[in-house]
């Protein structure tokens, strides 16, 4: 992975320091609020319902080993034993003091970490696939390019005060793992009819109260050129983005309403323009050498079917079970990915003890190459683990609470901290949460149910991504009472589409069994045991679903 | 202050709430004006004396952070349309009750 080098430490160095005194000044009193929140924000320090809140930054998901053990050392020392790993690869601590957070910030930069553009109106951390550079189905690893677009964004001086903030994701497989169509910037590598590999351009993507797919403005365009085009898209952003409302400051708002092709024309035309001094450039060396911090691991030849772990899943259904939902295919013989899933039942989706981080590093160290990942769906990913090891692994994980096995399935729901911690927030995403979870409690039944993307947010600035669940849960205050919209048909992927609101919103305690009968309705109405949720609810629409949704028991 | 908060009358019981500046912890005006983790110590106001609260919480930036009052029932219970916003505030969140105040943390 990316190491510091003496400019990226002497950065995060000053910026700690720089900080210290500011939290000196706003303790002693020499700094009032309001001038003080700008500064907090540019360092990921929110104000939330019960504390300060930290957003650390986990540059496209990647952790080692010493990282993760440093962020377990901040939960135990400063939180209260756990942190939250977010939709944006990040992870935040919702309980730390004022006082300690230069202390934390100090903590982070000795493993070149830190919590810089996590929040204010700048371009944010950069996501990608957490299964890069291991997954079969990518052209190349997309992470090079998002240290590339990191470096190039980080404390950018023409961008560091955008109309609104600004997420850029980067994917490089067919199967779209990164979310890239609901991003303000989405990139996804290809290769063009030359077989030269490049970049399409997706545009105006987001969430947020105007959801929008992202659309495309460069079908392709050359490695060499793509910072001076992000460039030039940001300037088009930064100019005629809107100041004046920030409901419709996100460049979703100004790519429609100028139109994709306006704004697109407008790119073009700011780009042809760059003069040779404005131009960022990108030669191959430069390429090349961050690319070569990203080489994959050594990974020793192995067969490709492991007898000892077939006999070890024969004998133990719940490592059979574990293996069958939670790895995914490795590119490399004899090799797997694996998930732990920060989804356990009655848990807070996303949520790890400091303990259950040290589980996960010792792991990544002996057995994963020192490579984790965190995925935007809240669970951590190990990319590189040899099948041969899957047994221990598991049943390491399995000690430490971290094995269940619901990768991808219903219980592995997306959810926001909601109005148990957010201060925006109109009602409870765990709570409802856990409440579906219980659902699927049964295991066989969740699998029988298959792949499903259940997606909470609390609020409609949707950071729980329930826009584009197949099954998408919005809180929403009604005089008082928490009550939840329920949307059908929005997913994240390569098809990336907007859920459809389906009517009138639920009581809390009637959401679960609502979603019960849509269950049994889709198990009922699907052509086999091959049909997603998804595509049932393609095929069929939304009356079947409204009806089992709003039917009585 | 943070995020908007609903418009209370002035004959609407009231406590003056905010953040510890230097914890970010939940806290209540008291009646002597001091500040105190625990809402049973929060001082039920209505009218102009909650004017005067609020604004004096506004200028005593260096304990407290982002004040705004909050409805209360005339014995100091939680009370309106943001209950489940201020009983959560108040003891802590509902998924973690082992963190909230309720189970002893300050």
């Amino acid at each position: 992975m990316y190491r510091y080098d003496e400019f990226d430490e002497a950065l995060v160095r000053e910026r700690a320091a720089q900080f210290r005194g500011q939290v000196a000044r706003r303790l002693s009193g020499a700094l009032k609020e309001d001038a003080f929140k700008p500064l907090r924000l540019m360092n990921g320090v929110y104000l939330q319902l019960h504390a300060y809140m930290l957003r650390v930054a986990i540059p496209y998901g990647q952790l080692d080993p010493a990282k993760l053990r440093q962020l377990a050392m901040i939960a135990d020392r400063y939180d209260k034993g756990y942190g939250h790993f977010t939709t944006r690869q990040n992870i935040q601590y919702n309980w730390i003091r004022l006082a300690d957070m230069p202390d934390v910030l100090d903590a982070l930069a000795d493993v070149e970490m830190h919590a810089i553009q996590t929040s204010g109106n700048c371009i944010r951390n950069v996501t990608s696939d957490h299964l890069a550079g291991a997954a079969a189905d990518e052209i190349e690893d997309p992470r090079p390019w998002c240290e590339i677009i990191r470096q190039w964004s980080t404390l950018h001086p023409e961008f560091s005060f955008l109309p609104r903030k600004f997420k850029i994701a980067v994917t490089a497989a067919e199967t779209d793992r990164a979310a890239v169509r609901v991003h303000d910037i989405g990139l996804h590598i290809r290769r063009n009819g030359d077989g030269e590999i490049g970049f399409e351009v997706i545009v105006g993507g987001g969430q947020g109260r105007t959801p929008h797919v992202g659309v495309t403005i460069r079908d392709w365009i050359a490695k060499a050129e793509l910072l001076s085009y992000l460039e030039a898209i940001m300037r088009v952003y930064n100019r005629f983005g809107r100041r004046d409302n920030k409901y419709k400051a996100r460049i979703k708002i100004l790519v429609n309403e100028l139109g994709p092709e306006a704004f697109a024309e407008a790119v073009d035309t700011e780009y042809a323009a760059q003069g040779v001094h404005e131009a960022v450039l990108l030669p191959q060396g430069e390429i090349d050498r961050i690319t070569e911090y990203f080489a994959s691991p050594d990974l020793p030849e192995r067969p490709a079917r492991s007898v000892t772990f077939e006999a070890a899943r024969a004998a133990d259904p719940a490592l059979d079970r574990w293996a069958r939902v939670n790895l995914r295919r490795h590119r490399t013989p004899g090799y797997t990915s694996a998930y732990i899933s920060l989804k356990s039942q009655g848990e807070a989706p996303g949520d790890m003890t400091g303990d259950q981080m040290r589980v996960a590093a010792d792991i990544a160290e002996q057995f994963g190459f020192g490579d984790i990942r965190v995925a935007h769906e809240q669970d951590l990913v190990l990319p590189h683990l040899a099948i041969d090891d899957l047994p221990e692994v598991h049943r390491r994980l399995r000690d430490a609470g971290l094995a269940a096995s619901n990768a991808g399935l219903a219980s592995d729901l997306i959810a926001c901290p909601g109005l148990d911690y957010c201060n925006l927030s109109n009602a409870r995403s765990i709570s409802v949460g856990n409440a579906i979870q219980a659902v699927f409690e049964d295991p066989e039944f969740e699998e029988r149910v298959g792949p499903l993307h259940i997606n909470i947010s609390g609020c409609i600035n949707a950071c729980g991504h329930h826009h584009v669940g197949h099954i998408g849960v919005l809180g929403v205050d009604k005089k008082g009472e928490e009550y939840y919209q329920i949307t059908f048909g929005g997913r994240a992927d390569e098809k990336a589409a907007i859920g459809d609101i389906i009517g009138p919103a639920l009581k809390g305690d009637d959401v679960a069994p609502a979603l019960r009968r849509v269950i049994a309705a889709y198990l009922d109405l699907r052509k086999g045991p091959g049909e997603k949720f998804i595509d049932a609810y393609t095929r069929l629409g939304p009356a079947p679903f409204k009806e089992a949704l709003y039917a009585v028991d | 202050m943070s995020s908007a908060r609903p418009r209370l009358a002035p004959e609407t019981p009231k406590m003056v709430t905010a953040w510890d500046t230097a914890t970010g912890r939940t806290v209540y005006m008291t009646p002597s004006r001091e500040w105190s983790v625990n809402i049973a110590d929060g001082a039920v106001l209505v009218g102009a004396a909650a004017d005067d609260a609020l604004a004096f919480a506004a200028s005593d930036e260096g304990r407290a952070t982002d004040p705004y009052v909050m409805q209360v029932s005339p014995l100091g219970e939680i009370d309106g349309r943001e209950i489940i916003r201020e009983t959560i505030r108040a003891v802590g969140p509902t998924n973690h009750p082992m963190f909230g105040k309720q189970a002893g943390n300050p």
